[in-house]
């Protein structure tokens, strides 16, 4: 994609000097190990109820010839995002370099607009009590593993991931692998139509894995249902 | 079935539907206490709305800051340093700011009996209270994957609205005076007919939308939201109370009361009703 595609002061693409981190995730790779979540869970202590990752599946097929097919997500750290423009305070920043979207704690009012304009449900609040962690009741969400990239680690799924599904690097890079990936296989991004430009590419996803699910057709009061009974033992 | 569907939390819940009534008929009021300025007939609502209309704002404050998760930290929307114009909540902040401070020297104009500072701080009070409906609007409309709030038309209804809560309550507050009435009884009509018609329009286009914007009208139509929203916000205090009051009866007391009532009542449930039913399918996602 070329830099005449950039529609918005804040957008890196194609922008020389800058770096622009991105992840392609091969669902094609991903066994449904869940390794990257408990990996993710591990790296920074997020409670219970919450992930700053998850892998959702769907059952796709005909029995006897069904399989899951899995989408792991994760904040898409939006070159142009709703998040950054909707936070009244500052709270959530771009990292110019890099194209890190960052949250600052000590800042957050948790007025939760951020997680209003977030298309991808990335963000959640964090419980008003943590074991062992002092961030409480403010927005949280993935940070591309910001202090570990910034040490020229790969994020803490990446690192875990057993199928190599995830692969992190530039993609302002043309030698990086991710710049690879993208530009020899088909790639998909989650809501294309909002204009995000999500820094989260898929292989090998279909609109049946991206699109709203099924459940979403069913009655509110049957999901509130389903709902209460999967947060019940949350108290967030 | 056989999905794994991961349930995330609604981002804003119910109190925040309060919050927007609240500011919905402090705004009004306000417009009201302007009005008494221009139309004689609105006299004696003058006092009794600017009083109000400052009360329901501290209301409103507690409710906005008892929302946030860090309710200590309110004070970091008013930090220059840390303002973000792009987000509607900072012009929000200042707006709300702005209207109490103005509200407050309104009512001592009044009670000094100042004539013309008390016109020109009602006339200043009401364009900054326009800017509450039209910010909270605009607090909706910003977010651009949800289908109902990303449209134009929700700060316009959010105004309609406004215009409609606050003339019901001013009504309520006028009873018994006839002159009073008959103005406010134009008011309730207009702005209620104006709603409905911004509700068809709003259904309309959800419905004829995206899968997205179809899954969002059948849930803003179906089960409790339906009821809530087609049912007591739409037919019972929209189309109903611009029947009544169209029709010849509508001049009479009771007609007025009732309408007036249904207008409260239909305008708590639409707030609930646009700000939920759209979260609903997002958390799904």
């Amino acid at each position: 994609m070329s830099e005449e595609l950039r529609v918005s002061p804040i957008e890196t693409r194609g922008v020389a000097g800058k770096r622009r981190f991105a992840m392609v995730v091969d669902t094609r790779r991903c066994i449904g190990c869940m390794a990257c979540q408990v990996a993710c869970k591990a790296e920074y202590d997020t409670p219970l109820g919450v992930n700053r990752t998850w892998v959702p599946y769907k059952v796709v097929g005909k029995y006897p010839n069904v399989k899951k097919q899995f989408l792991p997500r994760l904040c898409n750290h939006c070159d142009d995002a709703p998040c950054v423009r909707n936070c009244p305070v500052e709270a959530t920043f771009k990292v110019e370099d890099g194209g890190f979207i960052l949250q600052r704690y000590e800042r957050c009012i948790g007025c939760r607009s951020c997680m209003a304009a977030c298309p991808y449900n990335a963000r959640f609040m964090l419980p008003s009590h943590r074991t062992y962690t002092p961030i409480t009741n403010v927005v949280d969400k993935c940070t591309f593993c910001f202090h570990r990239v910034t040490q020229n680690l790969v994020p803490a799924c990446v690192q875990t991931c057993i199928g190599r599904s995830r692969v992190f690097g530039d993609l302002n890079d043309p030698n990086s692998e991710v710049s690879y990936l993208v530009a020899k296989n088909a790639t998909q991004v989650l809501r294309p139509e909002e204009g995000t430009k999500p820094h989260v590419f898929y292989i090998g996803a279909d609109r049946n894995a991206t699109e709203f699910g099924r459940d979403a057709y069913r009655q509110p009061e049957v999901m509130e249902l389903e709902r209460s009974a999967f947060k019940r033992n949350f108290k967030i | 079935m056989g999905d794994y569907v991961w349930f995330h939390d609604v981002s804003w819940h119910a109190s925040y539907a309060v919050y927007f009534f609240v500011i919905g008929i402090l705004a009004g009021l306000s417009f009201m206490s302007y009005g008494s300025w221009i139309t004689p007939a609105l006299r004696p609502l003058r006092e009794k709305a600017a009083y109000g209309s400052l009360g329901l704002l501290a209301l409103g404050g507690l409710l906005l800051i008892g929302d946030l998760s860090q309710p200590m930290r309110f004070l970091n929307i008013l930090n220059p340093g840390y303002l973000n114009f792009s987000s509607p909540l900072a012009w929000g902040a200042l707006n709300i700011v702005a209207f109490g401070i103005c509200s407050v020297l309104y009512i001592m104009a009044l009670k000094k009996g100042d004539e013309a500072r008390g016109k020109l701080l009602a006339l200043v009070t009401a364009l900054l209270a326009l800017g509450l409906p039209v910010y909270t609007g605009f607090d909706l409309t910003v977010h651009q994957s949800r289908p109902v709030w990303n449209s134009p038309i929700i700060p316009v209804l959010f105004v309609a609205m406004a215009i409609a809560s606050g003339s019901a309550v001013g009504s309520l507050l006028a009873m018994g005076n006839d002159e009073a009435q008959k103005v406010l009884r134009q008011y309730m009509l207009w702005s209620a007919g104006a709603v409905s018609i911004m509700l068809v329009s709003v259904m309309g286009t959800t419905n004829y939308g995206g899968s997205a914007q179809e899954l969002t009208f059948m849930i803003m139509t179906t089960g409790t939201m339906g009821l809530l929203f087609v049912g007591v916000g739409f037919l019972a205090g929209s189309v109903a109370p611009a029947v009544l009051l169209f029709a010849p009866m509508g001049k009479s007391q009771g007609v007025l009361m009732v309408s007036a009532l249904l207008i409260l009542v239909g305008g708590a449930a639409l707030r609930y009703v646009l700000l939920m039913a759209p979260q609903q399918l997002q958390t799904l996602y």
